[in-house]
């Protein structure tokens, strides 16, 4: 007899959750909003500011070519090398800036909290697939545009269950 | 009769040229299948029935302690939370512990208690992952589907205080990295909430299944004697009517400010290894909103590190309750930025010692159901 209430509150359980919402995230129509704008350090406080580890922001004006960055990534994924700029900037007198390949980078936000002149942020942006090993590595150009998200999917959390809208 | 060649040279285990006998039969399970993970277990069976069981992991091993005599206390993060990604929070907790011994540095209050809800969230985000593969080794899908599912309402929260959803590098010495993001308490206690409510259902469907009893009850069972004896911890341990959790006995942060309970459960067989870390799941939950309420509402979250910190010349040992048990870290330091030697003790490879005992006399059916209720992790093991 125990058996057989065994089961039938077992498929009974599941039964119930064909009246509940879809918890799944439908991707590439719905992307889940996250905190801020993105991980950034604050050299002043020591402490870095909650946000999603994606993309690189490199701010030209900012970066100093001090190679603390690449520094930090040597322990961790040699992501980051130092290419030649074109461009002049005034702190920055060898005209070096970071250039990261995202067929190495973990990810762990180090760098950014290596930057003591506010000039590293990483941003929301973590789609960054390509068909070529060539296309993950991006030059100090690349990493100053900002980054166009369209992240605006929230976790709801109702008396029918939990899904996302 | 043709004389028997017996091969001089050692070969590696399961490549012998081995006594044939008309019944027994070597089986090897991995290290491809995903039944094993990346592992290989030798079997030999007679018919249905294992006579003999041989673990031999090591086919993922990285050599995480040896990369990290090369790398600073700093750099060492990313690479140490590697061998278990699920549970990176926890098994870069006692590291991060001991590099705090080492160089000197207090722990501001309000880290502990970030520190202890990190844990604690990513405890339940490994072990809603090994559950879901002890679902789907049972052929039970949707206990598959669920906690993979329900496993995403703690991912997110933790990619809220991370930035990271699975490998965090949240933990520093000296505190965490980041604060939490601002009304973080109450989405923390939202989601936590209905992810209790979510986890008891999980009673209905298979813990209370007559056919999940029938399967995993009275398969591999461990005395209470043999556990101690063979060094299991963490919810092996606990299956077997141990009552050991370091959270209590060894408490470290905060854990003795906060009222931990821990399960125990007496029958040591596959169902009561397989319960245990969903007890724990639930005094999870407990532990997160005891210390989002104990947590001061402000304040340092981070002690400042030097850029390059020594550590004095000492060793130090420090461990931690992880997701499968006790996760030790023993460093030793020679004044130098890096460790001279850094030793992973991982709860993985000593649940595995018990495997050949509790195989034995088993039915090959039964393998993943005694198995996979080691809380075994491949990874973890190889380091």
């Amino acid at each position: 007899m125990g058996t057989a209430t065994g089961i039938i509150k077992a498929l009974n359980s599941g039964i119930k959750h064909l009246a509940v919402k879809r918890f799944t995230l439908r991707y590439p129509e719905q992307k889940l909003k996250f905190v801020g704008d993105g991980y950034q350090f604050d050299p002043a406080s020591g402490v870095a500011i909650a946000g999603l580890k994606g993309r690189h922001m490199l701010f030209h004006d900012h970066c100093t070519g001090c190679q603390l960055c690449s520094i930090a990534c040597e322990g961790v994924a040699e992501a980051i090398a130092m290419v030649k700029v074109p461009d002049k900037w005034g702190q920055n007198a060898k005209s070096i800036m970071p250039q990261i390949d995202y067929g190495k980078c973990v990810f762990c936000g180090l760098c950014v909290d290596a930057c003591p002149f506010y000039a590293l942020y990483m941003s929301n942006d973590y789609e960054l697939s390509s068909f070529t090993k060539e296309g993950l590595i991006y030059t100090p150009a690349q990493l100053q545009v900002k980054p166009q998200v369209q992240q605006d999917s929230e976790l709801i959390i109702d008396k029918r269950g939990a899904r996302h809208g | 009769m043709a004389e028997q060649v017996i091969p001089t040279k050692k070969m590696p285990p399961g490549l012998q040229v081995e006594n044939v006998d008309d019944r027994i039969m070597t089986l090897n399970v991995g290290p491809q299948h995903p039944g094993s993970g990346h592992m290989r277990i030798i079997v030999k069976i007679d018919g249905d029935y294992i006579v003999d069981a041989d673990p031999d992991p090591g086919y993922v091993h990285r050599g995480e302690e040896k990369m990290a005599e090369s790398r600073n206390y700093i750099t060492n993060i990313p690479h140490l939370e590697r061998p278990v990604i699920h549970d990176s929070c926890n098994i870069l907790y006692p590291y991060v512990l001991g590099v705090e011994d080492l160089v000197g540095i207090e722990v501001p209050e309000r880290a502990k208690y970030v520190r202890v809800i990190a844990a604690e969230l990513n405890r339940c985000i490994y072990i809603q992952y090994w559950l879901a593969i002890y679902g789907i080794f049972l052929g039970h899908s949707t206990m598959f589907m669920w906690p993979a599912g329900d496993r995403e309402l703690l991912i997110d929260l933790m990619e809220k205080i991370t930035g990271a959803r699975v490998t965090h590098a949240y933990f520093i010495p000296g505190g965490v990295r980041n604060d939490v993001p601002a009304n973080f308490e109450d989405v923390c206690l939202r989601q936590v909430n209905y992810f209790e409510k979510r986890i008891k259902e999980y009673a209905d469907i298979f813990y209370d299944n007559p056919i999940l009893k029938a399967r995993t009850e009275d398969t591999g069972v461990l005395s209470r004697e043999d556990a101690i004896r063979l060094g299991t911890t963490g919810s092996v341990l606990r299956a077997s009517g141990v009552d050991y959790d370091l959270r209590i006995k060894e408490p470290y942060d905060v854990y003795d400010e906060l009222d931990v309970h821990t399960n125990v459960l007496k029958a040591g067989d596959s169902y009561a290894r397989s319960k245990i870390p969903w007890l724990d799941m639930l005094e999870s939950c407990n532990i997160i909103r005891q210390a989002l309420e104990k947590m001061p509402k402000s304040g340092s979250i981070r002690t400042k590190l030097k850029p390059n910190p020594k550590g004095r010349e000492d060793e130090v040992y420090r461990r931690v309750e992880s997701g499968r048990g006790s996760a030790g870290c023993h460093i030793i330091s020679r004044g130098k930025p890096e460790p001279y030697r850094l030793k992973l003790s991982v709860s993985s490879f000593r649940n595995l010692i018990a495997l050949p005992y509790l195989l034995k006399g088993e039915k090959l059916g039964n393998m993943p159901a005694v198995y996979w209720s080691l809380n075994y992790w491949p990874v973890e093991a190889d380091r």
